[in-house]
């Protein structure tokens, strides 16, 4: 695949304790120069990530209840609102995996509503269900509760797990097109990436994309 | 402490039980909440999330129900970090542990460190607060600047870790920070803290509260 193309297909960002200000503005300035879809920061950086990306195609991205998904549907509500008013145009959440763990899917499906309705039509909301962590039975019927929340979009894994290409294969398998499917989780190089895309998936999440589109013609 | 080691009771009474692995389930929580009964820990640790089901698990006990706010990167909107500690309190939390914003610190932006302090204490009021540092990402300039914003607030813990990284309490460390915070402020040892011989080392370091997943080993470590 061309570098230019595979770029398209590319979701990225900035996130994490020690990320600075400075970290920020460099990464954005670095990922100007390429046509990614979209790009991540913690909240206390939208703000200033919404300013220099004006004008360049680049969506912005907001985090919740990221990446352990602990915080309360009332927090998550609270951020989701925040997003809005920065002006984020997607809103990547962490579900609640304790539910998930516990079988508790109607919390599951009520919080998912809730998120949706929040984000609005104008908002895209991905929601991550951190497939890694869960079985293959739990996989399908949470990516049911999913749906039947009115949310179409996954991005398969949080920060620091695997994504596996089976994962992926398994929900296209079962949900066809129902899906966008971002694969995340510890993708650094590109023939990861063109294996989970050859598995189904629709876009690749990397904190390392200049590492994944380095082997691309 | 030297040769003489604490009571099982007094031991218990400073540790934190925590559990806050991103898989865990219901189960998990109730099974940490009747281990906390059982052996009188100070508090469980947990995700605000799964406040609720504790508070109603410990109506009646002496254990208090401690939710992590900003966790675990701390890279939240103080207006952010606010709203959460409030949402756990108004949900019956009694303790707060929250995630120092490391990035603004490490960029030199000590004033914004020191507002978010002031202001998460002040959100949570009379309860006992504290704040993780994340030792393992600071310099020990750092680390002393950040004690003395905490001796300054009047907070009531500095907390090591948040055990979410490679690296988490070290002696070193603890005795870096109560050297710096002095009698007034706790300090909070968490992370990697698994063995009874680990959490006496802790408190001969000036630990006054443990933060330990491995409660109970800890405890049935003692000679006694």
């Amino acid at each position: 695949m061309k570098r230019q193309a595979l770029a398209r297909m590319i979701k990225t960002g900035v996130q994490g304790t020690d990320v600075t200000e400075d970290d920020v503005r460099q990464s954005i300035e670095r990922a100007k120069q390429y046509a990614f879809i979209a790009f991540a920061v913690d909240t206390p950086y939208l703000q200033m990530a919404k300013e220099l990306f004006e004008g360049t195609g680049v969506l912005l991205t907001a985090p919740v209840s990221y990446p352990l998904g602990g915080m309360t549907l009332e927090t998550r509500l609270d951020q989701i609102a925040f997003a809005i008013k920065v002006g984020a145009e997607e809103i990547n959440a962490s579900l609640n995996f304790n539910a998930i763990k516990s079988g508790d899917f109607s919390t599951v499906l009520d919080e998912i509503k809730r998120m949706a309705e929040a984000a609005g039509d104008d908002h895209d909301l991905i929601v991550i269900p951190q497939l890694y962590i869960l079985t293959n039975e739990e996989k399908l019927k949470l990516c049911h509760v999913i749906l039947e929340g009115g949310v179409n979009a996954i991005k398969t894994n949080g920060h620091g797990s695997l994504c596996r290409p089976e994962d992926v294969a398994l929900i296209r398998r079962e949900f066809g097109n129902e899906f966008s499917i971002e694969a995340s989780g510890g993708i650094r190089t590109t023939a990861q990436a063109l294996e989970l895309l050859k598995s189904g998936a629709d876009i690749i999440h990397t904190s390392t994309p200049y590492g994944v589109l380095q082997d691309a013609e | 402490m030297g040769e003489r080691e604490p009571s099982k009771n007094t031991l218990a009474s400073v540790i934190d039980h925590t559990e806050l692995r991103v898989d865990a389930s219901y189960g998990d929580i109730r099974r940490l909440c009747l281990e906390a009964v059982k052996y009188r820990f100070a508090s469980v640790t947990i995700h605000p999330v799964n406040t609720p089901l504790a508070v109603k698990l410990l109506k009646g006990s002496t254990v208090k129900v401690d939710a992590v706010i900003g966790f675990p990167t701390g890279a939240f909107t103080i207006e952010g970090k606010v709203f959460e500690t409030k949402d756990a309190i108004k949900k019956g939390a009694e303790e707060i542990d929250y995630v120092m914003n490391v990035g603004a610190f490490k960029a030199g932006n000590h004033s914004l460190v020191m507002d978010e302090m002031q202001a998460i204490k002040a959100a949570a009021g009379y309860l006992v607060t504290k704040v993780i540092l994340e030792t393992c990402l600071l310099t020990d300039e750092e680390k002393v600047a950040a004690c003395r914003i905490a001796r300054e607030t009047g907070i009531d813990f500095v907390k090591t870790s948040t055990g979410f990284r490679e690296k988490g309490a070290t002696v070193e460390n603890v005795k870096l920070l109560r050297q710096t915070v002095g009698e007034d402020v706790g300090v909070k040892a968490s992370g990697g803290i698994r063995t009874t011989q680990d959490a006496l080392a802790m408190i001969d370091a000036g630990a006054t509260r443990l933060g330990a997943s491995a409660g109970i080993a800890i405890i049935e470590g003692l000679k006694e």
